[in-house]
């Protein structure tokens, strides 16, 4: 375990894991902090909306305390989806083809993390692939990005940006396929390995048609004003596009030895509303396709697969679409003995909710939560 | 910015559902003896519903988006339109993104007479992605029961299916079944279309 200990709290809080609290280069014990909710006042009600309605991709249910236009609180429930992963015991490359569907939108970010922790338990060296797995991030970065801002435009009713939005995503979708010979990487990568043609991957088309798309939100008085001054939140304790679109610096990108990016500069805004995070999703598009086309990666050599018997404890943290995404894995024999995941979920949950209570009404809702590009389906699961 | 000019002048073409074909997943053809983690292969043969097309078997792809099974046509009243209502019972989130990449401008499957309903109360076909959860079991079965008959259930994706590498299938019949992880929209589209009789 190079880069983590076991300890006390050191950096900034990266989340939680199903036994742990993580920060940015400790494990430690989970230290309670109950969630305080608003007491429902004479005349107000809980508005409930899912676990499944139009307009909510995945099971999720809120209960919106409302007097009737603006929101004064929201209680999430992610729980209804929650799956049991039969993993512990499974040997450690089989777990794999469990671990990129813990969220297979972000498959690269889960597997290539998940991939990382057993390089370090196993002290497999993995340099060579380093540009590599890059690559595979900031290309699935692109795609989430897009998507993200796809769900702001169909929250305002933008159907035009929504379906240009729509079409460059399934652009991405149909690189990242030609190139892994999978949508979402699934089973392009294994332990000291990675299957993939990387010559096939060219951006040009995708950065010049997604600059039109934001030229032209950009100068959308309409839909500027539905997403600015909106969904306010400020919080240290916070992760990814939503931590920098308040002006923090945290991206494991930079500060994450895991992966090395070399010189790192994080995007940052400052106002830590809806607006400022479609500004930090957009820009880092750009950034990921200038990250990819500076690598020029043409005839690589992708590895031959490990041997992963050994035994050992491991960690690594990436940034994913969502933000820091961190895993622990304790390997004995080449099986998995424990395995702790932390997502960017957990946090960016309660920074949505926190910023939807701040002075939101009932059509902010969408925009709130689309900014924030959550998926429950990888805070969800129960390892057994 | 006018948008509807823009969309206009920026128009895309919709594609043929033959003109993008992917590797995986797809129609495989062959035998096997690999020791296939979802037992998908029988015997060396290929049980494609169990399949998560993780490409350690011999098996050979295709190309061929048609991963699907049609258990029962479906009414001829669904010929002229058909209502989908997803359902997401414990996905990974991959065929929730299959199932919207329908409707984008490449796929257009609206041009098929297939729609998206927000409620069970106004569709014809519930469409139900991943594993069986504790959590949605009653959900889904409420979900089923707000629609009106008569109704179509569709699984699409391994997990739905049999389980898949996670857990136990979601439902234990569907009347159309589109194998992958995650299915391909091309085969979904095949799929519907195959049950309704119609080109």
């Amino acid at each position: 375990m190079q880069y983590y200990n076991f300890g006390e709290r050191s950096g900034r809080y990266i989340g939680r894991s199903q036994k742990y609290d993580i920060y940015a280069s400790s494990i430690t014990k989970i230290t309670e902090i109950p969630d305080e909710f608003e007491i429902k006042n004479s005349g107000e009600i809980y508005f409930n909306y899912g676990p499944s309605a139009g307009g909510l991709r995945e099971s999720v249910n809120f209960k919106l305390l409302t007097p009737g236009e603006s929101i004064r609180d929201v209680v999430i429930n992610p729980e209804y989806k929650q799956r049991d992963i039969k993993i512990l015991g499974d040997d450690v490359a089989r777990a794999l083809l469990k671990v990129e569907r813990i969220n297979g939108f972000h498959g690269a970010s889960n597997s290539i993390a998940y991939i990382l922790a057993v390089e370090d338990a196993l002290n497999i060296e993995n340099s060579e692939l380093n540009k590599m797995r890059i690559v595979e991030l900031e290309l699935e970065r692109i795609r989430s990005n897009i998507d993200v801002i796809k769900g702001l435009c169909e929250s305002a009713g933008f159907a035009v940006p929504e379906k240009q939005l729509l079409y460059l995503r399934e652009e991405v979708a149909r690189i990242i396929s030609r190139a892994f010979s999978h949508r979402y990487y699934f089973s392009a990568n294994g332990i000291g390995s990675i299957r993939g043609d990387f010559s096939t991957i060219k951006l040009n088309g995708i950065e010049k048609k997604f600059r039109d798309i934001y030229d032209g939100l950009l100068s959308s008085k309409i839909f500027l004003d539905r997403i600015q001054e909106n969904g306010i939140v400020k919080n240290e304790q916070s992760t990814g596009p939503a931590a920098r679109a308040a002006g923090f610096k945290f991206d494991a990108r930079k500060d994450s030895k895991s992966l090395d990016y070399g010189h790192f500069i994080p995007i940052t805004e400052t106002g830590g509303d809806s607006f400022s995070r479609f500004v930090v999703r957009a820009e880092e598009i750009f950034a990921s396709i200038s990250i990819i086309d500076s690598y020029n990666i043409k005839n690589a050599e992708t590895g031959k697969k490990k041997d992963a018997s050994g035994s050992g404890e491991g960690t690594a943290r990436i940034e994913s679409p969502a933000g820091d995404i961190f895993y622990y894995v304790n390997i004995e024999n080449g099986k998995l003995m424990d395995i702790q995941t932390v997502s960017p979920t957990y946090l960016n949950l309660r920074l949505f909710r926190q910023a939807l209570k701040n002075n939101n009404i009932f059509t902010d809702f969408f925009f709130v939560w689309e900014s924030f590009g959550i998926w429950i389906s990888e805070l969800e699961v129960n390892f057994i | 910015m006018n948008w509807f000019i823009n969309g206009v002048k920026n128009r895309i073409k919709t594609q043929g559902l033959e003109d993008y074909t992917v590797e995986q997943p797809s129609f495989l053809q062959g035998t096997s003896n690999y020791e296939c983690p979802t037992n998908a292969l029988e015997n060396g043969r290929w049980i494609m519903n169990k399949c998560i097309f993780c490409r350690e078997c011999d098996l050979t792809a295709t190309g061929k988006q048609n991963t699907f099974t049609v258990n029962s046509e479906i009414q001829d009243m669904f010929k002229k339109s058909l209502y989908l209502y997803p359902i997401d019972s414990g996905t990974c989130g991959a065929c929730n993104v299959e199932f919207t990449t329908l409707f984008s401008p490449q796929y257009d499957t609206n041009r098929f007479k297939i729609f998206m309903s927000n409620t069970p109360r106004h569709a014809d076909a519930l469409v139900v992605m991943g594993v069986y959860t504790r959590g949605m079991e009653k959900i889904l079965k409420e979900a089923y029961e707000a629609m009106p008959a008569p109704k179509v259930v569709i699984g699409i994706g391994a997990c739905a299916l049999s389980g898949g590498i996670i857990g136990t299938s979601a439902m234990e019949k569907y009347d159309i079944e589109v194998a992958g992880c995650p299915p391909t929209p091309a085969s979904i589209i095949k799929a519907i279309i195959k049950a309704r009789g119609v080109k």
